[in-house]
């Protein structure tokens, strides 16, 4: 495909800001940033990985995971928005998943050893994890203002932090998971995944296909799991203060 | 025994600095076997001192000592686990009336007392409920009912307790009640209520404590203090207590 017949695509992007100007739903500037954005992120991405493909230089292949991962939790925590020490927790939460989730498609000989099988691999699996976080981050805070009954009912008791979040947690888990889950049971039926897609057009079988894509969907709920459950460990702290009493968090 | 000295609470979302508090100069002692109810008109933060007796609130100055240790040398689960805070709202945890009412044992590994719990459960009217069913599922009345019996099956040395006849038919007030009475003799648990029934009030407590203009403004045996209240603020206090009972 050449950047000319590329560039036809914009079309739906003038069709979205033109039916957003019509409606008043103040959109086009977002859109128009959202447009910028994805196209430069894209093509620099492109032409960075053909470089790494070429170089088969680890240490930038080390480089580029660490900034994704950077990135992903650097997003993911303003999903906590006022609670302090989110972002490095994340960051340790993916980091693991991430260091498991390789150790395994590497030492099983899944997949080979080549920056070209780590990097997309890696960036679908910390985004997913990245998803996971956010949602995680957002329904501990929501839990921690609608559960607040609970988990004081719980404290009147004398219990320990872990103790009076362990329903609350379950219920985190759970529901930061849940996307993930259901995308599992859909998958193929209602839509067919972007990796396999483009494997397709690109040429390759779509059984081929299908087998990565498989690998993919399994990976996407070692991490989804693997991250939510590090993260209940390590942020259930956050929504007490030192004298073991629930933090008041605006209603967001 | 337990001892409140110059406890004293900032409002809550007011600057650390300011010299404003809503409760201030808490000072008492209480010793083991007294019942003292809270009174006061609503909004003088009757339920805050209660909350902050077990910790929900911090206080921002003073000291409690409980059998002559502060709170501040103890880790807040062991302070709770001692002065229990039961909740106006009643609110019951997942699970069926039996998980509720066996928290307790669990979050201290404790043996679960089951002829204690049939006990209390027969003493409030509530031998007819299934233990099997889902806690959530109860009434206002009887989940009410449920959460005082799951904080007694703690055994603490201070009860707290914050209105927690408010859901109840005079029947029912009057079973916990005795109920009440009788873990308090036999108990010798010290007993901390608040309540908007003066009647009970006199029925129950051996002592009250006033509070108004943001502290404790009198604090006297209880039959005294429905005799002759000492202050204006409670002389009408009590004045238009009986006036709302008469008119209803």
């Amino acid at each position: 495909m050449t950047l000319f017949t590329l560039s036809f695509t914009l079309l739906f992007v003038f069709a979205t800001m033109m039916i957003s100007y019509w409606q008043k739903l103040g959109l086009e500037k977002e859109i128009a940033i959202g447009t910028i954005r994805s196209a430069v992120q894209l093509l620099l991405i492109g032409y960075v990985l053909q470089y790494v493909f070429q170089t088969e230089n680890y240490v930038i292949l080390v480089v580029i995971i660490c900034v994704m991962i950077g990135v992903a939790s650097w997003n993911a925590a303003k999903r906590g928005g006022g609670m302090h020490g989110v972002v490095w927790r994340i960051a340790i939460s993916i980091s693991v998943m991430e260091v498991l989730m390789m150790g395994m498609l590497l030492g099983l000989h899944l997949i080979k050893a080549t920056p070209q099988y780590i990097i997309p691999l890696s960036g679908m699996t910390i985004g997913n994890a990245m998803v996971v976080a956010g949602l995680f981050m957002n329904q501990l805070k929501r839990e921690a203002v609608s559960s607040r009954g609970e988990i004081e009912a719980l404290l009147s008791l004398g219990a320990s932090a872990q103790q009076a979040l362990h329903q609350v947690r379950k219920r985190i888990v759970k529901f930061s998971m849940i996307p993930t889950i259901d995308g599992m049971k859909t998958v193929g039926l209602v839509q067919l995944p972007g990796m396999m897609t483009g494997m397709i057009v690109a040429g390759a079988s779509p059984v081929e296909a299908v087998r990565y894509q498989i690998l993919i969907v399994f990976s996407f709920t070692g991490s989804a799991a693997i991250t939510s459950i590090l993260l209940s460990v390590l942020c259930y702290k956050l929504v007490f203060t030192k004298d073991l009493q629930v933090v008041v968090f605006q209603d967001s | 025994m337990f001892e409140i000295k110059q406890l004293a609470k900032r409002p809550f979302h007011m600057n650390k600095t300011d010299d404003k508090y809503l409760l201030s100069n808490i000072s008492a002692e209480v010793v083991r076997g007294e019942w003292i109810s809270l009174l006061g008109a609503s909004g003088q933060g009757k339920s805050t001192l209660l909350r902050m007796f077990s910790l929900l609130h911090s206080p921002d100055e003073g000291d409690m000592l409980l059998e002559g240790i502060s709170f501040r040398n103890q880790h807040p689960r062991f302070w709770r686990k001692q002065i229990c805070y039961v909740a106006q709202q009643a609110v019951m945890l997942t699970g069926t009336v039996e998980d509720n009412l066996k928290v307790p044992s669990q979050l201290h590994q404790l043996t679960y007392d089951s002829q204690l719990a049939k006990r209390l459960l027969a003493a409030a009217k509530l031998s007819d409920v299934d233990l099997k069913k889902d806690a959530r599922e109860l009434s206002g009345g009887q989940m009410q009912r449920i959460a005082l019996i799951r904080s007694l099956m703690l055994r603490p040395t201070v009860l707290l307790l914050d209105e927690v006849t408010s859901s109840l038919d005079v029947t029912n007030t009057l079973a916990i009640e005795e109920l009440l009475k009788d873990w308090h003799r036999n108990e010798g648990t010290i007993m901390i209520g608040i309540t908007h029934d003066l009647k009970q009030a006199e029925r129950v407590s051996t002592r009250t404590w006033f509070l108004a203009e943001g502290t404790i403004l009198e604090d006297a045996p209880a039959k005294q203090f429905f005799i002759s209240p000492s202050t204006e603020a409670a002389s009408q206090f009590i004045i238009s207590g009986q006036a709302e009972v008469l008119a209803t």
